[in-house]
């Protein structure tokens, strides 16, 4: 595939990706928010991210009782709708985790919390099971697939612009959120230094949630979206996960604007190795690739790209 | 320090080590292990008996399902050298356990049909095509192949620090049976016949002569003890794990693990070379993965990709877990409670409280699990000893130490601090 | 006298923050010397790039005649090198015996197969290495404590398990960073003994962070006065005791003017 010679594909696929990219970016997010200010790299987030999918499937159709037939104007209002739904109560669910199972070891061996977030993992991934069994959940008839626009082979359906006009406006929020308001200040303070927080007055633990809620609700804009694009069951977060714990670390771990830059970039890859004939991720080779970009960056260059380098030692 | 001049040193004399140690064993240790080895080994002879009783009876898993557990109560083992011992968050055990199948794979079943080399292999027909090593040379081919596979995963991973590990040795444990699952087409060479795997594999034996001089079994799959044998050799390849893990857990390398454990630099600054050492952890219980693995698959005679997936990694750590972080006695009872769970215990308490199919929410359970004792008791149900004496000291109200006799405590003092 | 420890031009940079800048350092055989300075001067990270925790920016590090500038901790330690840590770093859930063993790891053989089949050799190794260590703690002051765990030692007792520790590896040179913090002045006195005895006794050659002046007036041969990262007075303890620099930089300029 080539730029010169097949430019539409090549378009195309750039397309692909970056749809891809913004979804990716949406949990990566979740993931560098957390390991900002926890140093914990909160394994079950890309199984919330999964249930968070497949309750917005159940909101939607049950709830709602839209489907294919819905004329759009009511989908949309529906989708919004939804996710007025999911991402307060995922908040809920995301931060409730945080306090149930990760504050009572704040202070325990750095390997406690991370254990506790592979069994909570589990936990997440089998509520889904329990509640969905192993059948495969989707909304993309709720989206038109038709085109946006056309130019000459170039064509961009209506299902994967829905993706940039949510994402977005989140991530403009989200920005917004974390330079403006004072609880953002609070976390970035938090994230640096925990300790000199407190002493200066934040509430350390409320700040924690915070981060956890929002992460949250980030991770059901990401499931809805994914939901709309493709199918996906109880365990599509163990994937996806990876995934997108993979961009985090790319774009350097603890950096927003990073997180979303190394998710573009996985995206962009994943699309030009799978072409236009994928319609989920995780192909075996997109897997493999994935891993190695992960373990390259962590032996060669840890702090990935945007990140800075910690002094070693002591 | 000491103002006064030095003391003679005591001589201490054999008898004082003795009993020195005597007395710091409880009544729960040889005694306690022994009755349970021999409870183990004479399993086979009252398992019938005991599936009889009545409402208990269906409890017991059988022979069969027992090797199960056994077998993954030895890389529960391993395991633990690497996560108890050494600290280390490996995810990706799997890996090992499918290193060591295929390698059986490879070294006993008609894979290799190109061409015919038999030694030591029995109860096949010396015509049959492939590769077919005696089982026995394949359990120490299949320990030191996934012992340099370790090694070589170890190069890259294990330099880094505790999350990212875990994560990166999740995603060997995911890139290994991936590559497994699809190198039947490596340019045409087929070397794991993809995702159908690979079987027959030959079972273990000791061959017609020592068959007839000894008595001892020429073939498993042709004995009428078939069960029986596979069982007491799992037990036995159980055991020598243990020794070998007890062994190096006492010894200047288990030490070791224990110093990078608990202060990596502080371990460093002491002479301990932490790559190295890490490395030494990651191989052991690489080995006893692969070896555990090779056997498994001579006993289910096959190495089916279905069977290594990322849960079963979290499988052994909950056994870990549950069992008792660094401490081997723990983590065979975790090992056995689980691997009952899995074999049996699930479905049976499912039917008997009319809950259906709660083994398809066994990971749930585990992972429920996994959190219940981090958050409630994280030293497991028989904590390592070193954690069981902090736990034992945190609550006796003797002083450990007399502040007026500070640095002059004669032998009174040392009598008064041991029974403290 | 030679050159146990020479030390050329050593900096070590931190991004835009210079910690050491262009250091020389000497340290004689079988002599006592202290480091001293204000807080931040960069005197532990110093300490940090000699056994190997922090690689200099640039400069060239030369114990007994080895270029050991950039070698990992354990290299270090091997070639001769002991220290004890500023805040303790014991390995709090083994015992005061079991510390001092992995003290002397680089000096025992016991090797995995060794271990796991138990030959005699080995046994005897291990033994042999449990008296040397109760020789130790009993050196140390620590008779009694051996099988308490460390995180259940007294303060003081915690310091001397450290300073045991650091003998376990067989040093040649020992780093001491701020041994006496948190000691009482009866405790000082012993402790300043305790170094002269190391030297005088067992041939070592001793480097001290200190801030307690006077064990560092009491017992070093030479004082380096470290200050933003440079030497700013080198020599005899009662000469930079009186340099106007060193003056200044613990009290300020209003002090000397």
């Amino acid at each position: 595939m080539n730029l010169v010679k097949d430019p539409a594909t090549f378009v195309n696929v750039f397309l692909v990706g970056l749809t891809q990219g913004m979804v990716y970016a949406l949990v990566a997010l979740g993931y560098t928010l957390v390991y900002g200010i926890l140093q914990l790299i909160n394994f079950a987030h890309g199984d919330v991210f999964a249930l968070s999918g497949l309750v917005a499937f159940t909101v939607l159709t049950n709830l709602f009782g839209v489907d294919e037939a819905s004329s759009n104007a009511i989908s949309a209002v529906a989708i919004v709708l939804a996710l007025a739904i999911t991402m307060p109560l995922f908040a809920l669910i995301n931060a409730s985790i945080e306090f149930i199972a990760y504050r009572p070891l704040r202070n325990a061996p750095r390997l406690a919390p991370l254990i506790t977030a592979v069994g909570m993992s589990f936990i997440v991934q089998n509520i889904g099971l329990a509640m969905y069994d192993v059948n495969f959940r989707s909304a993309s008839g709720l989206v038109p697939h038709t085109s946006v626009f056309t130019i000459g082979d170039v064509s961009y359906p209506w299902s994967k612009l829905a993706v940039i006009l949510i994402t977005i406006p989140v991530l403009l929020l989200l920005t917004w959120f974390v330079t403006q308001t004072r609880q953002g200040k609070a976390m970035r303070a938090v994230a640096q230094d925990q300790d000199a927080a407190a002493i200066m007055g934040v509430n350390v633990n409320r700040t924690i949630s915070v981060t956890f809620a929002l992460a949250g609700a980030l991770a059901a804009v990401a499931g809805m979206l994914f939901l709309l694009q493709f199918n996906m069951r109880y365990d599509t977060g163990f994937e996806l996960g990876l995934i997108a714990f993979t961009a985090a670390v790319l774009g350097g771990i603890g950096n927003l604007p990073g997180a979303v830059l190394g998710a573009l970039i996985i995206g962009f890859i994943q699309a030009f190795n799978e072409g236009l004939g994928w319609h989920s991720p995780g192909s075996d080779w997109t897997r493999t690739i994935v891993f190695g970009i992960l373990i390259a960056i962590l032996v060669f260059r840890p702090q990935g790209l945007l990140g800075e380098r910690t002094p070693e030692g002591a | 320090m000491s103002t006064e001049p030095e003391p003679e040193p005591e001589r201490r004399s054999r008898v004082d080590d003795v009993t020195r140690r005597l007395r710091r064993q409880s009544l729960t240790g040889w005694p306690l292990a022994t009755a349970i080895a021999l409870l183990a080994v004479l399993y086979p002879t009252y398992i019938m008996s005991l599936q009889e009783l009545e409402t208990v009876g269906k409890y017991f898993p059988s022979l069969g399902d027992s090797v199960i557990v056994v077998v993954f109560t030895m890389m529960a083992v391993g395991l633990n050298v690497v996560v108890g011992y050494a600290g280390l968050l490996d995810l990706g055990y799997v890996a090992f356990y499918a290193a060591g199948a295929y390698t059986a794979a490879w070294f006993a079943s008609q894979q290799f049909e190109q061409v015919t080399f038999h030694f030591g292999a029995v109860g096949i027909q010396p015509d049959v095509t492939g590769i077919h090593l005696s089982i026995w040379l394949i359990l120490i081919i299949a320990g030191v192949f996934t012992t340099l596979v370790g090694i070589l995963i170890g190069f890259p991973t294990l330099r880094l620090r505790g999350d990212y590990l875990a994560i990166v040795t999740l995603g060997f444990g995911e890139i290994i049976p991936q590559f497994v699952r699809n190198a039947d087409n490596l340019h045409g060479f087929d070397l794991t016949h993809g995702t159908f795997g690979i079987s027959p594999i030959d079972a273990p034996g000791f061959g017609e002569t020592l068959s007839d001089s000894l008595g001892l079994p020429a073939s498993y799959q042709a004995s009428f003890d078939r069960d029986r044998l596979f069982y007491w050799t799992a037990l036995f390849l159980l055991g020598v794990t243990v020794f070998a893990c007890v062994r190096l857990r006492d010894s200047r390398l288990g030490r070791a693990w224990i110093a990078i454990r608990e202060d990596e630099t502080a371990a460093a600054a002491m002479g301990v070379p932490l790559m190295r050492t890490k490395t030494w952890a990651y191989a052991i219980g690489a080995f006893f993965g692969g070896v555990a693995g090779a056997f498994y698959a001579s006993v289910k005679s096959g190495a089916f990709p279905a069977d290594f997936f990322f849960n079963v990694s979290i499988f052994l750590l909950c056994m870990v877990i549950l069992g008792g972080i660094g401490s081997v006695w723990g983590v065979i009872l975790g090992g056995v409670i689980l691997g009952w769970l899995n074999v049996a215990g699930l479905a049976t308490i499912g039917t008997d409280l009319g809950i259906e199919d709660v083994p398809k929410y066994q990971f749930g359970i585990y992972g429920v699990i996994i959190v219940a004792v981090m958050l409630l008791r994280p030293t497991g149900l028989i904590p390592e000893r070193r954690h069981q004496r902090e736990l034992e000291e945190a609550v006796s109200d003797l002083p450990l130490y007399d502040a007026e006799h500070d640095a002059s405590l004669g032998r009174g003092g040392e009598d008064r601090i041991r029974r403290g | 006298m030679a050159d146990l420890l020479l030390a050329e031009r050593v900096r070590k940079e931190f991004g835009g923050l210079i910690a050491v800048n262009d250091v020389d350092f000497i340290i004689p055989e079988r002599s006592i010397v202290s480091l001293i300075g204000p807080n931040g001067a960069g005197k532990t990270t110093f300490f940090n790039m000699l056994t190997g925790v922090y690689t200099p920016t640039s400069g060239r590090i030369v114990f007994r005649g080895v270029d050991v500038t950039g070698k990992p901790p354990h290299a270090v330690t091997e070639l001769g090198v002991g220290r004890t840590f500023q805040n303790i770093r014991l390995f709090q859930h083994m015992t005061a015996l079991e510390n001092v063993l992995v003290g002397m790891h680089a000096r025992l053989k016991g090797g995995i197969f060794r271990s796991i089949i138990g030959t005699p050799g080995l046994r005897r190794e291990e033994r042999q290495a449990s008296e040397r260590a109760r020789d130790l703690l009993r050196f140390c002051g620590l008779r009694g404590r051996t099988d308490a765990l460390a995180r259940n030692l007294a303060y003081g007792d915690q310091r001397r398990l450290e300073v045991a520790r650091a003998l376990a590896t067989e040093p040649v040179l020992v780093l001491l960073d701020e041994p006496t913090a948190g000691m009482n002045p009866q405790e000082t006195a012993e402790f300043t003994g305790f170094v002269g005895r190391l030297r005088e006794d067992r041939g070592l050659t001793i480097l001290m962070i200190e801030h307690d002046m006077k064990v560092v007036m009491g017992i070093s041969d030479r004082v380096t006065v470290l200050d933003y990262g440079e030497k700013i007075a080198e020599g005899a303890p009662d000469v930079v005791q009186r340099d106007e620099r060193v003056v200044e930089a613990y009290l300020g300029r209003a002090a000397t003017a």
